[in-house]
């Protein structure tokens, strides 16, 4: 019976009432540390597309000429936030969370080419992948329509009745080839290395 | 007529019901929902309930990008909750269809082709906070004077 009584006046208490009708928990804060969308540090933007390269969600950053000067702009509905882009950029023009300081003080940065690969079993020697290569029409304007150049400086060409990769490292990732290829027999392959810099370097 | 609109006002927005389908994701924003049940983000405390019923919801959240058998059956449950009545979309698969978006996938997004959307949350998935903040602030937009709207 004592217990009960306790029990009343306990619960009675103006305070225990007030409480129990307005308990909230704090506001739940986002902390400094959150990897959110990247953002713009102000630092120049030299357009070199390391972002866009190494973006792996479809859509999500652009780097857009603004007047005389280069800018990404990320897409909320499309960004998944993974910050590959910050730490890819060599400016330090985009800033999310706290993945500068970490890649600043790791000495940690990502080195990207792309990888050029011709399937010799679907591949039918049509040299539509030589002919519609924006970099190689650049470099050989006069290069034949079936894919042959005398130019040795070109991506690609067609030798000995095959296609011959001859400078992987000159591809800027357009894929023009592969949406051009009509067996879809070359794939270009984006290729990302961590790499550990030197003291020196840093 | 403005008291009982008074009322219905206050008990509405004390009192959400939320139902969550998920149309082909890969569930990391099922977990995040489902994360602000939790007592870290603690969904109840606000008024919302998950029910996860269609015919008691008031909030529908929309989870995925649109897979073909789940079109004639988003419609289906868009018709049976009740008005008045809004959808969210969670994540960037219901706006873009985020990472499948690509070719050779059969998902079409997004989910505003098939119902009507009244807010999107953007995220990879997004944070709990984020999805409470949008279903806060979205709800008193729908319910506080529909009645009187609807005149």
């Amino acid at each position: 019976m004592r217990s009960f009584i306790y029990y009343v006046r306990e619960f009675l208490r103006p305070e225990w009432i007030r409480k129990f009708f307005s308990v909230k928990t704090a506001p739940l804060e986002t902390p400094t540390y959150f990897k959110d969308y990247p953002a713009l540090t102000g630092k120049e933007c030299t357009g070199c597309f390391s972002c866009m390269m190494i973006c792996p969600a479809p859509g999500a950053i652009a780097v857009l000429r603004k007047k005389d000067e280069w800018e990404p702009e990320v897409y909320p509905g499309h960004c998944i936030r993974c910050g590959l882009c910050v730490e890819a950029c060599p400016e330090g023009v985009l800033s999310s969370g706290r993945i500068l300081d970490l890649t600043g003080h790791d000495r940690t940065t990502f080195a990207s080419w792309y990888h050029l690969e011709v399937d010799d079993n679907l591949c039918m020697r049509c040299g539509n992948c030589c002919v519609s290569c924006p970099v190689n029409r650049q470099i050989d304007p006069q290069l034949a329509g079936t894919g042959t150049s005398a130019s040795d400086e070109v991506i690609m060409r067609i030798e000995g009745g095959r296609v011959r990769i001859l400078h992987e490292e000159k591809c800027t990732g357009c894929k023009t080839c592969e949406e051009n290829c009509p067996n879809r027999a070359i794939r270009v392959a984006r290729m990302v290395e961590g790499v550990h810099l030197e003291e020196a370097e840093a | 007529m403005s008291i009982l609109q008074d009322i219905k006002n206050a008990v509405r927005s004390r009192s959400i019901h939320v139902a969550y389908v998920d149309v082909g994701s890969c569930n990391g924003c099922d977990i995040e929902v489902l994360a602000c049940l939790a007592p870290r983000y603690d969904i109840e405390q606000y008024g919302i309930y998950v029910h996860n019923n269609p015919r008691e919801a008031d909030v529908l959240l929309v989870i995925g990008s649109v897979t073909p058998q789940w079109v004639d059956k988003l419609r289906d449950i868009w018709d049976k909750i009740p008005e008045p009545k809004v959808a969210v979309a969670i994540g960037n698969c219901p706006i873009s269809g985020c990472v499948y978006a690509r070719r050779g996938t059969l998902t079409s997004p997004p989910v505003e082709k098939y119902i009507p959307i009244a807010a999107q949350v953007p995220g990879c998935p997004p944070r709990p906070t984020e999805i409470l903040n949008a279903i806060l602030s979205v709800a008193p937009l729908i319910y506080k004077d529909y009645e009187e709207k609807q005149l």
